[in-house]
């Protein structure tokens, strides 16, 4: 009974942030440099529908909502949602609490690709397939080099992460060196802080695409995230292969996080911090911590992103922000927070 | 044990080989300096020596104020060894006098030896014509030095605030920042570079055009050498440079003061401090620059109270307002911005006028509230109209609808960058935003421009190239 009760409850949990992710999307499409009233903002969503009822609306104030703030939002959404979910399920398989996505250097190449699309001047999603493809890259180089070395593969498999990620982070240097301080090297700053602005309903369909796949399997995956983060031996007495598995999730969360950092950048820290949150709220069960995470990634991101977009004229980079408001928060639950990992 | 002694012995025989191999590469090759010298003397006038002719009668007749008389005859002396000048009350082919060189609103520059002090060439002499050349280049900068009539030291403060000793005249100058080349080209003092950074030259029609300007461009061209960021301290010692001019943003200044080098810093980031540091390229290398600099200075502000005059009816309402944007549609130029003073004289205002910094980068609802009537694209960077106007996103904006969307033109020099092209710039935007009102016209203005201050002949096909508008 008293189990019922403690299942239902973090059921309920596990909800909210779900929840409160779709309320804040609502409630982030009101809020904006321009001053629309939520009322309007409400009649303008359901135009596509009923016309008729957002008639004396100026056209502006339409064309904004749809075209801008929708699917800024959404992106917004899409990539904080992936990160969480990526963030938990890489945490999980490396058996580590300070994984994040950038642990295969993921983040890293997709950083070169775009510097050298942004030195090299092009279009902006010439820039993200850039990112995207060496997001891809900088894994493979990882995982090719884990190879070269036999026993214990994960821990090989890290180190090589981190060392690509290195390697990629030098050519960034080396190519931000050489960029034209008037205009391309602000751009490659500017970009590897991450931002949401560029994000427009053209560039959400491979993120969304992505995203949403990718979460769906983490979502389907995730008490085996609990039977992998056991240990190998204990994985496969419960029969499930973990070299495969951990092969399939690296592979999954490369795609999101690559197809994530494409369109928004670099964005440190939702990754790693959002876990932990996680965890705080519903414990240390992925069941019910994946779903959490998820929705928490998105509540943290389109909150950011809310700040970034409204509280200067100028836009904040993300990056700036998640890491202002992502470090003390990490310590923070850290210090309070010491359930089982 | 042995083995290993041998190795390291032999590594550190090895290594021995490689330095002395590096330092004979180093011998091989002719040194930069005398790369530099060479091109520097071809470049030169006409030696002052060898011109031996039996007639001792005057190559010339000259007419001059009493007061300029000395001046000239030590010029004359140097450059005719062992002859007198003859001075004469009229039809003299050499008028020598003085005047205020920079007045009127499109001056014409004469050659300058002293300040105020013009000579002109009245007839086809040719002895005259090299004479003149002579007596505004820094040879005849030295000779009026001995004989007293210039000062040989020059303290000038720069725009960082330091006083800078400078032993006149200065003939090899390094500069690392575009701007800088670009003053020094516009006081037409280009031939004392040895080594310079550009702005505008990396495109392929820039370098073309900077090519036809200065037939020096590609050598003197030093960019992978001299940048705000980076200082080859080698390369410049190899240059034995009398001044290196720069920006007082360089981030190695800290280095180049501990090696005592001669530097004269630049900040010029709004219209007076411009007209200042143009007036000090000037001053550094002598009264000729110095005329082409006071002459751009009265350009300058001659088209500026052209146009307030011309939109003076016009409220603080009526006037256009402007977003100026970045190599990307959404960085706009802050209100610290050379820009930002750029659109204030063509009679606009800065819809951005309120950030501060650099760059800064906005978001499309941010713009969507300052609701510009017009957009200017720089012409550098990869920014385009067509990123504005092919954009879905943009075309909430009615000025991206009416297609008031427009790219600053270039020559070499960005014309929305604090260097002396930008007159040109305030002249384009002023035809933009008040065609009705304001009477001056881009081609007309940058033929005046390019041949006076450039000294180069503009091609009409170019003026049309970054003149015309649809």
């Amino acid at each position: 009974m008293n189990d019922l009760k403690r299942s239902l409850s973090k059921k309920f949990l596990t909800i909210i942030p779900i929840i409160l992710a779709a309320a804040l999307f609502v409630f982030s499409l009101t809020i904006g440099r321009y001053p629309i009233g939520s009322y309007d903002v409400l009649r303008v969503l359901i135009s596509p529908f009923f016309p008729s009822l957002s008639m004396d609306i100026p056209d502006v104030a339409k064309q904004l909502i749809l075209r801008v703030r929708l699917p800024r939002i959404l992106g917004a959404l899409l990539v904080g949602a992936s990160m969480g979910g990526t963030g938990t399920a890489l945490q999980a398989i490396f058996k580590n609490p300070l994984v994040d996505s950038n642990i295969l250097g993921v983040t890293s190449g997709a950083g070169f690709g775009a510097a050298i699309a942004l030195l090299l001047q092009s279009s902006p999603w010439q820039v993200q397939l850039s990112a995207f493809i060496f997001g891809l890259t900088a894994v493979l180089l990882a995982f090719l080099g884990s190879r070269l070395y036999k026993s214990t593969p994960l821990l090989v498999l890290t180190l090589m992460g981190i060392l690509v990620g290195s390697l990629f982070s030098s050519l960034t240097s080396l190519l931000k060196y050489i960029a034209d301080p008037l205009d391309t090297l602000p751009a490659i700053t500017f970009w590897l802080l991450g931002s949401l602005t560029s994000l427009t309903w053209s560039n959400l369909i491979i993120l969304s695409g992505m995203t949403l796949l990718g979460t769906f399997f983490l979502w389907l995956i995730r008490w085996r995230l609990n039977v992998l983060s056991l240990g190998d031996d204990e994985a496969k007495t419960l029969g499930i292969n973990p070299i495969q598995m951990k092969l399939w999730i690296i592979v999954v969360t490369t795609l999101m996080t690559a197809s994530a950092v494409s369109v928004s950048g670099v964005i440190g820290w939702v990754g790693l911090v959002i876990p932990h949150a996680g965890r705080l709220l519903v414990g240390p069960d992925h069941k019910y911590l994946m779903p959490a995470s998820i929705g928490l990634g998105a509540v943290f991101l389109i909150l950011i992103d809310d700040i970034a977009r409204t509280l200067l004229p100028g836009e904040i980079p993300l990056g700036v922000l998640t890491g202002l408001i992502g470090v003390p928060l990490l310590m923070v639950l850290l210090r309070r927070n010491r359930p089982g990992w | 044990m042995k083995k290993y002694r041998i190795r390291i012995v032999m590594s550190l025989v090895i290594m021995i080989l490689l330095l002395v191999a590096c330092q004979s590469v180093d011998t091989d090759q002719p040194s930069t300096t005398e790369i530099a010298r060479t091109l520097q003397s071809t470049t030169e006038l006409p030696p002052s020596t060898p011109i031996v002719e039996t007639e001792i009668s005057a190559r010339f007749t000259i007419s001059a104020e009493l007061s300029l008389q000395s001046a000239i005859t030590a010029l004359y002396q140097a450059y005719f060894p062992g002859e007198a000048p003859v001075f004469v009350e009229t039809n003299a082919d050499l008028a020598v006098f003085t005047r205020d060189t920079n007045n009127g609103e499109r001056p014409e520059i004469f050659p300058t030896f002293l300040e105020n002090a013009i000579v002109i060439n009245q007839t086809d002499s040719q002895n005259a014509a090299a004479f003149i050349n002579f007596a505004i280049s820094p040879e005849g900068q030295k000779v009026l030095i001995e004989a007293g009539e210039l000062a040989s030291t020059l303290t000038l403060r720069d725009q960082a605030g330091n006083q800078v000793q400078l032993n006149q005249p200065i003939e090899r100058v390094i500069s690392s920042y575009g701007p800088a080349t670009a003053f020094i080209y516009s006081v037409n003092a280009e031939d004392r570079l040895v080594s310079a950074s550009y702005l505008g030259a990396r495109d392929p029609f820039g370098a073309e055009v900077m090519g036809k300007i200065d037939p020096r461009f590609p050598d003197i061209m030093g960019e992978e050498f001299f940048t705000q960021e980076d200082f080859n301290i080698e390369q410049a010692a190899s240059l034995d440079p009398d001044l290196i001019i720069t920006s007082a943003r360089s981030t190695w200044l800290e280095t180049a003061s501990q090696l005592e080098l001669s530097l004269f810093l630049f900040d010029a980031e709004n219209p007076e401090r411009l007209q200042e540091a143009v007036q000090l390229t000037g001053k550094i290398f002598g009264p000729n620059p110095s005329a082409y600099a006071d002459a751009w200075v009265s350009y300058y502000n001659a088209v500026s109270s052209q146009i307030e005059e011309q939109t003076a009816t016009l409220s603080e309402e009526q006037r256009p307002r402007v977003l100026f944007t970045g190599t990307e549609p959404l960085r706009v130029a802050s209100g610290d911005m050379y820009q930002t003073d750029m659109i204030n004289i063509a009679g606009g205002v800065s819809v951005s006028e309120a950030l501060s910094g650099y760059w800064n980068d906005i978001n499309l609802e941010q713009v969507v509230v300052w609701d510009p009537d017009v957009i200017i694209v720089p012409p550098y960077g990869g920014a385009s109209v067509e990123a504005i106007t092919e954009s879905p996103e943009w075309q909430i904006l009615d000025a991206v609808k009416e297609r008031r969307v427009y790219q600053m033109p270039k020559l070499v020099a960005p014309w929305d960058t604090p260097a002396p092209d930008s007159v040109l710039g305030i002249v384009w935007l002023a035809e933009r935003l008040h065609p009705d009102l304001v009477d001056l016209d881009c081609s007309e203005e940058a033929d005046y421009f390019y041949n006076t201050f450039y000294q180069y002949a503009i091609p009409a096909v170019e003026i049309a190239r970054i003149c015309e508008f649809e």
